[in-house]
């Protein structure tokens, strides 16, 4: 059996139906309205252990209500979730010591107190044995440079700091299953690649990670596995891999030649493909598609023109074809046959 | 269970308390005058050897005192902290901790023991020094008894409220209506014997009473040998029932979370 396993997983909730205002609000404790909502819809996932996956999708789309119902903290309207053999929403205690959960937006620090405190508090709650609470400690440092938080009073931390020590909270206690929503919202670069670097090390030693994020950065570094939400279904399930071989399949090539080239000359070496003028001097950008035209054709083709001083590439990235998709412009479509195989 | 964990909870609790004692001590002082104030009114009514309601002046001051300092239990950990935690959101960091939500809540509620303690201690020598003399407990032992009976009746009242912040966005109006019906019910206002019959039954057959009147009926020795430990074994199965009740509360609260958390 799969260590996560989700088959119709359903939530809906009623929201208030209120006009503007104050007489909108009389209305509504006369005559109460309500719409119901459908944040998760017939939700089927399967995660097998050690994989990482990706799950995202355009805001409201259900992300966060589908790792609520993952980790018991949401029942759902109907359908089933198992983890690891158990039902979270019903063995939620039990559930809890075989998960971590990181909600980027919340901290679960004790505010008023130094982070170690916080800490000692988690060692307690899981019974970690001191040797191993002082192993993870360690470990945990060398990533995200804990030492220097713990005597700080949560209080006093900035957001990065923040999501370092609650992204510590969330792993002392050696999860199999862990949970991040948005673990690298608000941070700057630096903080963003130590947390990326910390995945990558859990990913490798064997956790579980489901990772729901609008940064696609962290995905292509951490991810192998992508799962895309859209109004509470799944709209694509497959490999990060898959996405961009066949999705972002565009390529630039900026060229940079040694001597005065006329565009309609060098238009006529690539029927059918865009050449326009570069910013620069005798710059040229071709755009093509990697399958139908090797980079090496394009350039051997451009430099039958002119003598090439200088190349480069620009790949789109998996942000690139996400975007397209939430904007409409691209529906991507996985062969779940292939799928299994490549998993 | 685990002990271990509650027990670090309730010191994290009293730590934080101890890191706003300047407010505290603030607190003290306030309800210091106020107490003062309450005894010198009372000075006035119960003047020339007068007794009301089976209490003499220096057992009237004694009341006040115990009603002081059963209302200053179980709030150090400010239950605003509780309802912010549900209409916030950060409920749901609870809920995947492998520990029970009242049993962390309780444990915090403990952590504000021993400052509570403080402070009543610190406001009885003031209080006896500007409003004595005050008469001594009748029966010490069973008073430290139903006092510490208040503590878990308190703490279930006010956490049970708490839970209304799954129903409603708004805390202050529930927070204020409890806070009045409990000064009024728990006869801390006045001693329930003075009330109007009805108001008195009604306390009589509400866990309130056990908050003030009980402890004060045993201070003051109207409450005696098997009358007494009736009114603790009532404090005791109240104790037990608001424990059922919550639960019963919690478990369809609970279940009201997608709306809260979206």
């Amino acid at each position: 059996m799969a260590l996560v396993e989700v088959r119709g997983l359903t939530k809906t909730f009623r929201r208030a139906d209120k006009a503007d205002g104050l007489s909108g609000s009389l209305r509504h404790l006369v005559e109460r309205r309500f719409t119901t909502v459908t944040a998760v819809d017939a939700l089927d996932l399967t995660i097998e252990a050690g994989e990482s996956v990706a799950y995202v999708g355009p805001n409201g789309a259900g992300k966060s209500t589908t790792i609520k119902m993952l980790t018991g903290i949401v029942e759902p309207t109907s359908g089933t979730v198992r983890v690891g053999g158990l039902v979270p929403h019903r063995q939620r205690m039990a559930n809890a010591r075989q998960i971590g959960v990181l909600f980027g937006q919340r901290t679960q620090l004790w505010w008023d107190l130094q982070v170690g405190e916080s800490l000692r508090l988690i060692r307690d709650m899981y019974s970690v044995p001191e040797p191993v609470y002082r192993a993870r400690l360690e470990r945990l440092d060398a990533v995200l440079g804990l030492a220097e938080l713990l005597p700080v009073v949560a209080r006093r931390l900035s957001l990065g700091q923040r999501m370092r020590a609650d992204l510590a909270c969330a792993l002392l206690h050696g999860p199999s299953v862990v949970y991040l929503d948005e673990p690298t919202i608000g941070l700057d670069i630096a903080v963003k690649d130590r947390v990326r670097l910390l995945l990558r090390e859990l990913a490798t030693e064997g956790v579980t990670l489901m990772l729901t994020t609008h940064d696609l950065a962290d995905i292509e570094d951490t991810c192998e596995r992508i799962v895309v939400i859209d109004r509470g279904r799944a709209i694509f399930d497959g490999t990060v891999r898959q996405v961009k071989d066949r999705y972002a399949r565009q390529r630039t090539m900026h060229l940079q030649f040694d001597a005065d080239v006329d565009l309609a000359g060098l238009q006529a070496r690539f029927p059918g493909v865009p050449v326009r003028p570069g910013d620069g001097a005798r710059t040229f950008s071709i755009s093509f598609d990697k399958n139908a035209l090797a980079a090496g054709a394009v350039l051997a083709r451009a430099v039958a023109v002119a003598g090439v001083l200088d190349v480069r590439i620009d790949e789109p990235g998996i942000d690139d074809v996400i975007r397209k998709v939430y904007a409409g412009e691209l529906t991507l479509q996985a062969e779940p046959e292939v799928l299994a195989g490549e998993r | 269970m685990n002990a271990r964990a509650y027990l670090r909870i309730a010191r994290n609790s009293a730590s934080t308390i101890a890191s706003y004692r300047a407010s505290f001590v603030m607190g003290s002082l306030g309800v210091l005058c106020q107490l003062v104030a309450l005894a010198a009114l009372w000075s006035a009514l119960l003047s020339r050897g007068v007794s009301l309601a089976g209490f003499s002046l220096a057992q009237m001051k004694g009341y006040l005192f115990i009603g002081f300092a059963t209302g200053v239990l179980a709030t150090a950990h400010r239950e605003s902290r509780f309802a912010s935690r549900i209409t916030d959101g950060t409920v749901a960091l609870d809920l995947v901790k492998p520990l029970q939500y009242r049993g962390m809540r309780f444990a915090e509620t403990l952590g504000g023991f021993a400052p509570e303690l403080v402070m009543i201690g610190l406001v009885l020598g003031g209080y006896l020094l500007l409003a004595g003399p005050v008469a001594a407990p009748a029966q010490l032992g069973l008073l430290v008894l139903s006092v510490l009976l208040v503590l878990p009746i308190k703490f279930l009242i006010i956490y049970t409220s708490t839970l209304a912040c799954f129903w409603t966005s708004s805390y202050h109006g529930i927070a204020w209506a409890r806070s009045a019906v409990t000064a009024i019910l728990s006869g801390a206002l006045v001693p329930l014997a003075l009330l109007p019959g009805p108001l008195r039954a009604v306390a009589h057959w509400t866990p309130f009473s056990s908050i003030t009147s009980t402890p004060g009926l045993i201070y003051a020795g109207q409450a005696r040998g098997a009358h007494a430990l009736v009114l603790i074994a009532t404090q005791l199965a109240w104790a037990v029932l608001l424990w059922v009740f919550a639960g019963w509360v919690w478990r369809r609260a609970v279940r009201r979370l997608a709306v809260v958390g979206g």
